[in-house]
């Protein structure tokens, strides 16, 4: 049944198995309508994706998580974002790591960030680096409540997240 | 006795093979970070030390209007000539005009190769873009030390 098949009878004769070594089978070409798959084109279709793709790979995975109505500002400077405390700004609210706060209520969670990393880490110096991602089109007298709020609470690097150009 | 020929080829079995760049590529894709984010780093004065401690650096002021106009003033500077010291530049439709802001902070740092940082001091009313494309703008001229001015 198998050797019957419409594609036995019309498929040409694999090139690699036209060279093969072990059950050589040249000259058997078949004339037929559908062609062999080739499995070299295809391999290097595969093998320029793999690389491609690992190229872009990020081992950081993803740091912000960007809702669908938030856009954020471009930037060509931009420097690699690491794993901070990130306060969101979106639709007017603000958030300490999707928790939602105040402008007062995020001094005192940021204060408590900084306590915890004392006790867990007494001797190290603290950094105090904040990340701030933000809608584009917010006015900067709302930007001024965090910067104010990362301030009183020792938080003096702040790193706005931005798409890169 | 004549012994029989080895073959040296072998058939390499690609069929592992393609499984095996087929899972690599689902893994790829379904981890792909294709947002490409990254940030734009200020450092805010928070306080500490007084202001005679402090060593005096020259700094570049920049005022933002609310047409979109700025302008630059640079303090604590012996190099920088009179002529240079402070510029405005005024706003196109609402916006900075980046491209001449640029050009001027390059002649700024030709005059005063020290010059690294830059306060901007910002409208209630200026949208976070306009800032963030201004930071852009000072850390292509060569301005590593940025900060924000509270309101």
């Amino acid at each position: 049944m198998l050797n019957q098949s419409v594609l036995k009878m019309t498929s040409l004769q694999s090139p690699l198995l036209a060279a093969s070594a072990l059950k050589p089978k040249q000259n058997v070409w078949k004339k037929g309508l559908a062609a062999d798959l080739l499995l070299t084109a295809l391999i290097d279709a595969f093998s320029i994706l793999v690389i491609f793709l690992l190229m872009s790979f990020s081992s950081t995975g993803e740091i912000l998580f960007i809702n669908k109505g938030m856009e954020l500002p471009k930037a060509s400077r931009a420097e690699v974002l690491d794993r901070n405390p990130v306060v969101k700004i979106d639709e007017g609210k603000i958030y300490l790591e999707d928790k939602l706060l105040t402008a007062e209520t995020l001094i005192s969670e940021l204060l408590d960030i900084r306590k915890k990393f004392s006790i867990d880490r007494p001797g190290e110096e603290f950094r105090g680096i904040v990340t701030v991602q933000a809608d584009r089109r917010i006015k900067y007298e709302f930007l001024n409540q965090i910067i104010l709020a990362c301030a009183h609470a020792g938080f003096s690097d702040l790193r706005f997240a931005v798409t890169m150009k | 006795m004549k012994k029989e020929k080895k073959h040296l080829d072998f058939e390499l079995n690609l069929i592992p093979f393609i499984d095996l760049l087929s899972v690599c590529i689902c893994f790829l894709l379904i981890t792909a970070v294709w947002m490409n984010v990254g940030s734009v780093n200020v450092k805010q004065a928070i306080g500490g030390q007084s202001a005679a401690e402090t060593e005096k650096k020259p700094t570049l002021w920049v005022f933002l209007a609310d047409d979109g106009g700025l302008t630059l003033e640079t303090r604590d500077s012996s190099r920088m000539p009179a002529s240079l010291q402070k510029y405005s530049l005024k706003g196109q439709e609402g916006k900075t005009d980046l491209k001449q802001l640029l050009v001027q902070l390059q002649e700024m740092k030709r005059a005063e190769p020290e010059l690294r940082t830059a306060l901007i001091q910002p409208k209630p009313q200026t949208s976070y873009e306009e800032i963030i494309n201004l930071m852009d703008s000072f850390k292509t001229a060569g301005m590593a030390d940025l900060g924000v001015v509270p309101l």
